[in-house]
């Protein structure tokens, strides 16, 4: 069942186009990652969903509500479209306790006050907040703070849940945890979910589907797998994982084969996209370059400029002329020169 | 000491006298019960003044004493506010005063003769001097002296200038001395000061010469009597001309250090022009007030209360009729209430006195 | 663009009540700033008062004060008097912002709520003062020519009023500085100062620049409250014959004999013809400061510059401006209330009375006067702000055609001079038959007031409202609640301190201002304000500087609950 389908939408600021057209579906129980640098309308497009934005043209329907349609003018002012908002600052009502806060959205939807009370304790508890109850905002940690705020967009069972960056306020190691966290939550209730983020590992490991935009038009979408493992385009393929970019001239096209060409050096990667021209550019995942004992197909020898520890791996860099490659390994090397394979079915040129 | 007894005598007078709703006061009509009755059903009469609130406490207590149910609404404000009041109210049509009070007699008989005066003959109107009474309608009711104040201070006897004519002497003996430390009213700002100089243009016949020597001390012209008197007590101006008197000798009472002089060339009288409003919601209230303060019990207290200076002749006192002419006789050059104030309300007239005044008296600059 | 704005009807549709609320605020504030704004423009535009029958149309008003030389020396000294101001208010206000903000000088804590009192006293009052105190015979100037034999000062002159002006107006420069200061993060100074610069040079090549923009706003703000001064040039520049355009205008009162409205209403659209441009100037200059904002340094910790043995001396200049500036004056004027008569050659201390305020207290208008001040600050002031709330709520975070109408509809206000708003409000209060009952009512000087001040009140509360996160509010609209639900709820809770402080502040703007109800004046609508412009022209010297002092007295006590509360007298 689709809750949410948004189609052809279109927003500017003045003359600046934010959305140039996006369509996008929600269905019950699926988690949708909006991905995209700064500047691509994610966040924008959430909040035009939310009510908060005014789109020109287009629609947005909500569990089969039209709540806005740019051919009839129709548009649903935000409060009555019924949804959850996670804003990326939390924004807890700072004069609020965490019980005043969450319960806001039931008494403004009449709720009798027993009922309140027993629904946002267990949301509170559900959450783990059971005890902070009649704290204020300020009196929580970030980590509390944003699962008040998660608690008060649901309370009132909203068919769809908007999270704007839910986990950028966290620092790096809490950001992890909270993320199982939250991909547990979601799973428990049964949450149909948006989630803007512009963090691709984060998107990955959350949602159900990614939707990568890219100046206000969706550049690819699908399942974390097919984004990462297999993108259409350049654009997806350098945001989605840490890569190794070469530019070269295609030499030769052959089978859905391209061999990438420059001074005194040649590869063989997977053609991808659609470009026909002569250059070209191969983008291969920093993880699947390998260490080679000798000379080979698609194997370059190139001096170590340095190694990097990193904890759980090691980290190369090489360097010679306009070739320049990263790749992970598990123990330090000497310095000097070394082969290293670009595997054919791992190299995109583009 | 004498002004009290003439209030305790005045007074008695008065108590001795049948009360005011049982019988008309002598030489009153015999209806005048009458009117006491309508004023009294109407129950106030609205005052617009420009008479400080100070002066005229006395003479509303006195009147509300006297007619009991009558109660006073006094609005003090300045000339020119009073009469955009009385014009911009009955443009509007809406509530306005019953009487109007103002020392600016050009733009009182310019009220009365644009028709917003009420005829009314007053019984004491017989009282008055003929140049106060004009139509029946605009009634002068002081009697105020146009006076020079100067520092006693810092000004010798002999430098004290005793006329008009001493005064352009003074200020042509001794420029130096005098160099911006004379005063009087900024024509352009205030129109009593204008009116003042005009009159005295008229009688004055060595006028423009009084004004050259005026414009040669580099004078400092001030918009208000209050400022002028302020900067002659603190000394810093020496002398003043053409200060109303009245204003003048109740604050030499208060500062030491002010003194007045009466000219004896000749001394300007002015007289605060009251009228009753064709569209008087309180006509029969306004008419007992107005005939209060024409009378003789009423000029009392303005003579020895209020400090303004009785317009009648059987009135005792300093700042009196009566008193001053024993003192300056035929110097006294009443102001007369009548059209000849409303010469210099044309527009061109005015600007061109103004710019030939600023031109030989103002300040070099 | 045009199609964002076409969808604001459809998304009204659902919210009638909603919409019909913020029309209402927006019609009444429109009716309210534009029925005595366009009455002066169409009286400028006839030959005598608009409500005379023979009034006909024509330039003849323009035609006739373009011809008056007086009218052009006006000009000129307002020119001069609003450059002087700006010469002086802005570098002091700035180096006073610096000094404060920036470095370790001593005693800020006590200093700072010293600073703004300037801006709260009626300027009457400080001329009143001057006059007292250093006046050719003044207190100051008889015992310091006493010691030195002679006073090298004249305040009278046009200079000294520039420069009084001046220094009355560094509170207002020093207000936009000081905020631009704290905002700019101190470490785009260190950043400097770790590449060589000296103290002196991060002041002038880094820290001058970044709050550049602040300082332009108020150089035009002070220029512009240059060609609105009224009671100093009143007071001061009257005697010597030094006519500033708002004196111009009074004067015009009276210079026909008769009172020439058609020509003080010509002098009030020149003198907006002036304003409204430097207001306009103004709002582009926020703008662009609003964009420097976005590249400012981060805001954090500042470490105080040490000034080392300067302090001393940096604080002994500010408190010699404050001597200057407030003490003076308002010494002069306590004193003058307590004695009978003063000036060369008199020995005080026998004139010493308490006779001034025993009048004060025994006439009813004054005490009426007095307790309507009173009045209008508190109850006034507070209605005064629920009315800008309702202004700013109405236009918060709503950036529609409607939003910028208000914005520009608020400034106009700011262009007209005091004086001839209380006088257009009269003929408002006047001519609109369901006001006029209203018009011998503290309403009339209310209505007034609330209206010459409305772009100050609402920069009070349109600076509290956007504090507000706009997260907290759509967090509100997304949970359910419409938006006047959010306002009540969520937005109002949240700006509760910052509406008590715009009380407190408009409170004491109330209490000071006195041009305004000059033309209002009438028993029951009497204010302190207007008293000591009335008694200053009857003559009651004495009633003038005893009103003045109880006026400071008032001033003082809001300052002091403003303090003893916490409120920050600016951001």
């Amino acid at each position: 069942m689709i809750k949410l389908n948004v189609d052809d939408l279109h927003l500017s600021y003045g003359s600046n186009a934010i959305l140039k057209g996006v369509s996008m579906q929600l269905s019950r129980g699926e988690v949708v990652s909006l991905l995209g640098p700064s500047g691509s309308g994610k966040t924008t497009l959430l909040r035009a969903v939310a009510g908060l934005e005014q789109p020109h043209r287009g629609s947005i329907r909500i569990d089969g509500q039209n709540v806005f349609d740019g051919a009839t003018k129709l548009e649903v002012p935000a409060e009555r479209r019924n949804l959850g908002l996670v804003f990326q600052s939390y924004a807890l009502w700072p004069h609020k306790t965490v019980f005043e806060n969450v319960a806001y959205g039931l008494i403004l939807r009449k709720t009798g006050k027993e009922a309140i009370a027993e629904k946002v304790m267990s949301a509170l508890k559900n959450l783990g907040l059971g005890q902070l109850a009649e704290r204020y905002p300020h009196q929580l940690s970030g980590g509390q703070q944003q699962r008040v705020a998660i608690a008060r967009a649901l309370v009132y069972n909203p068919p769809v849940i908007l999270l704007d960056e839910p986990l950028s306020n966290l620092d790096a190691k809490m950001r992890e945890e909270a993320r199982a966290w939250l991909r547990e939550l979601i799973l428990k209730l049964q949450l149909s979910a948006l989630v803007v983020t512009h963090d691709q590992n984060e998107a990955m490991a959350m949602s159900d589907r990614i939707l990568l935009l890219s100046e206000g038009r969706i550049e690819q979408q699908g399942t974390p797998q097919e984004m990462y493992g297999n993108p259409r385009t350049l654009f997806c393929a350098d945001f989605m994982g840490n890569n190794n970019r070469i530019e070269g001239r295609v030499a030769e096209r052959r089978d859905g084969a391209a061999l990438l060409a420059g001074e005194g050096w040649q590869l063989w990667g997977r053609a991808c996209g659609d470009n026909a021209g002569a250059s070209g550019t191969g983008m291969i995942r920093l993880e699947r370059v390998r260490l080679a004992d000798g000379p080979g197909e698609n194997r370059l020898r190139l001096p170590l400029v340095t190694s990097m520890y990193l904890g759980d791996r090691w980290e190369y860099l090489f360097h010679e002329g306009e070739l320049r490659f990263r790749a992970y390994g598990h123990e330090p090397i000497i310095a000097g020169e070394h082969w290293i394979e670009m595997p054919r079915d791992d190299l995109w040129i583009f | 000491m004498k002004s009290v007894r003439h209030l305790a005598l005045a007074l008695c007078a008065w108590a001795a006298l049948p009360l005011a709703h049982a019988q008309a006061p002598a030489g009153y009509p015999s209806d005048y019960a009458a009117l006491v009755a309508a004023a009294k059903q109407e129950g106030k009469v609205r005052i617009y003044a420009a008479t400080d609130t100070a002066a005229a406490n006395p003479l509303i207590k006195d009147f509300e004493a006297l007619y009991p149910g009558v109660k006073v609404e006094y609005s003090d404000m300045n000339t020119t506010e009073l009469y955009n009041r009385v014009i911009s109210e009955k443009a509007a049509g809406g509530t306005s005063g019953d009487v109007f009070w103002s020392s600016s007699m050009d733009l009182q008989i310019k009220l009365v003769n644009d028709g917003f005066a009420l005829t009314y003959k007053s019984p004491e109107a017989s009282k008055l001097p003929d140049w106060a009474v004009w139509r029946n309608e605009g009634y002068g009711t002081t009697y105020e002296p146009i006076v020079f104040i100067y520092n006693k201070r810092l000004l010798k006897p002999e430098e004290v200038p005793q006329s008009h004519g001493d005064l352009a002497k003074v200020l042509a003996a001794n420029p130096e001395r005098f160099k911006g430390k004379l005063t009087s009213y900024d024509i352009e700002k205030s129109g009593v000061g204008f009116l003042l100089i005009t009159q005295d243009a008229s009688l004055n016949p060595a006028f423009w010469d009084m004004a050259k020597a005026i414009g040669a001390a580099s004078p400092r012209f001030q918009s208000s009597s209050g400022t002028m008197m302020e900067r002659v007590g603190s000394g810093e101006n020496l002398l003043g001309f053409n200060l109303i008197g009245s204003y003048a000798l109740q604050r030499a009472k208060k500062d030491p250090g002010i003194g007045v002089v009466m000219p004896k060339d000749y001394t300007l009288v002015m007289s605060r022009i009251m009228f009753i409003t064709k569209t008087a919601q309180n006509p029969n209230a306004a008419k007992l007030w107005l005939d209060y303060i024409l009378s003789r019990r009423g000029q009392t207290v303005i003579a020895n209360q209020s400090g303004l200076g009785s317009i009648r002749a059987d009135v005792e006192g300093e700042l009196t009729a009566h008193g001053l002419a024993r003192t300056l006789g035929n110097a006294l050059k009443p102001i007369q209430v009548g059209p000849g104030l409303l010469t210099y309300l044309d527009q061109a007239k005015r600007l061109e006195f103004i710019k030939q005044w600023q031109q030989t008296a103002a300040a070099r600059k | 663009m045009s199609s964002v704005a076409a969808t604001v009807p459809a998304a009204a549709g659902g919210f009638p009540g909603r919409q019909w609320s913020r029309g209402m605020v927006i019609s009444l504030t429109a009716l309210a700033v534009l029925a005595p704004i366009l009455l002066i423009l169409y009286q400028s535009l006839l030959d005598a008062p608009f409500f005379d029958q023979a009034a006909k149309p024509g330039f003849g008003a323009y035609r006739f004060i373009f011809d008056d030389p007086d009218f052009w020396s006006a000009a000129k000294n307002s020119c001069f008097i609003a450059v002087g101001m700006a010469l002086i208010a802005v570098p002091l206000g700035a180096a006073l912002a610096f000094l404060m903000v920036r470095t370790d000088l001593p005693g800020q804590r006590w200093l700072e709520p010293l600073l703004l009192i300037p801006v709260f006293v009626s300027p009457m009052v400080l001329s009143f003062g001057y006059v007292v105190a250093a006046g050719p015979v003044g207190f100051y100037s008889v015992w310091f020519s006493d010691l030195f034999g002679g006073v090298p000062w004249n305040v009278y002159s046009l200079t000294s009023i520039a420069v009084i002006a001046g220094l009355t107006h560094v509170p207002h420069v020093y207000l936009y500085a000081s905020a631009a200061l704290k905002n700019l993060g101190s470490d785009v100074e260190e950043a400097a100062r770790m590449s060589g610069a000296s103290p002196l040079r991060v002041a002038l090549d880094v820290s001058l620049p970044m709050v550049m923009p602040a300082l332009l706003y108020s150089a035009v703000l002070v220029f512009f409250l240059g060609f609105e001064i009224f009671g100093l040039a009143l007071v001061l520049g009257d005697p010597e014959g030094h006519l500033v355009l708002a004196t111009y205008l009074y004067k015009l009162t009276n210079k026909l004999g008769t009172p020439s409205y058609h020509l003080m209403a010509a002098v009030a659209v020149c003198i907006i013809a002036v304003t409204v441009p430097l207001v306009m100037l103004q709002r582009h200059l926020m703008k662009n400061a609003a964009k420097y904002v976005s590249v400012k340094g981060k805001a954090g910790r500042q470490r105080p510059l040490p000034l080392g043995a300067w302090r001393w001396l940096a604080a002994a200049l500010i408190a010699g401006w404050l001597v200057v500036t407030v003490l003076v004056p308002l010494s002069g004027i306590a004193l003058r209330s307590v004695v009978n008569y003063w000036g060369e050659g008199v020995s005080l201390v026998d004139v010493l009375t308490l006779d001034h305020f025993r009048t004060v207290f025994g006439q009813p208008a004054l005490m009426r006067g007095i307790w309507n001040t009173v009045l209008i600050g508190t109850i006034g002031g507070g209605l005064a702000v629920i009315c800008y709330t309702a202004i700013g709520l109405a236009t918060h975070r709503q950036p529609d055609g409607w939003s910028r109408f208000v914005d520009y509809l608020v400034l106009v206000p700011r262009a007209v001079p005091g004086l001839l708003a209380g006088l257009a409000f009269l003929w408002v209060f006047l001519f609109i038959p369901f006001l006029s009952p209203l018009r011998s009512t503290i309403f009339a000087v209310w209505l007034a007031y609330t209206v010459v001040w409305l772009a100050y009140g609402l920069r009070l509360v349109s600076s509290s409202l956007l504090q507000v996160g706009a997260e907290l509010e759509e967090a509100a609209r997304s949970a359910g609640a419409s938006r006047a639900r959010t306002s009540r709820d969520v937005t109002l809770p949240l700006i509760r301190h910052g509406l008590l402080a715009s009380w407190l502040l408009v409170f004491m703007i109330f209490e000071r201002e006195y041009s305004t109800a000059v033309y209002l004046l009438n028993p029951g609508t009497e204010v302190i304000g207007s008293l000591l412009v009335s008694l200053w022209a009857t003559g009651g010297a004495d009633m003038v500087a005893a009103l003045s002092v109880i006026n400071v007295v008032l001033v003082a006590v809001g300052l002091g609950v403003a303090l003893r509360f916490g409120v920050k007298l600016h951001d």
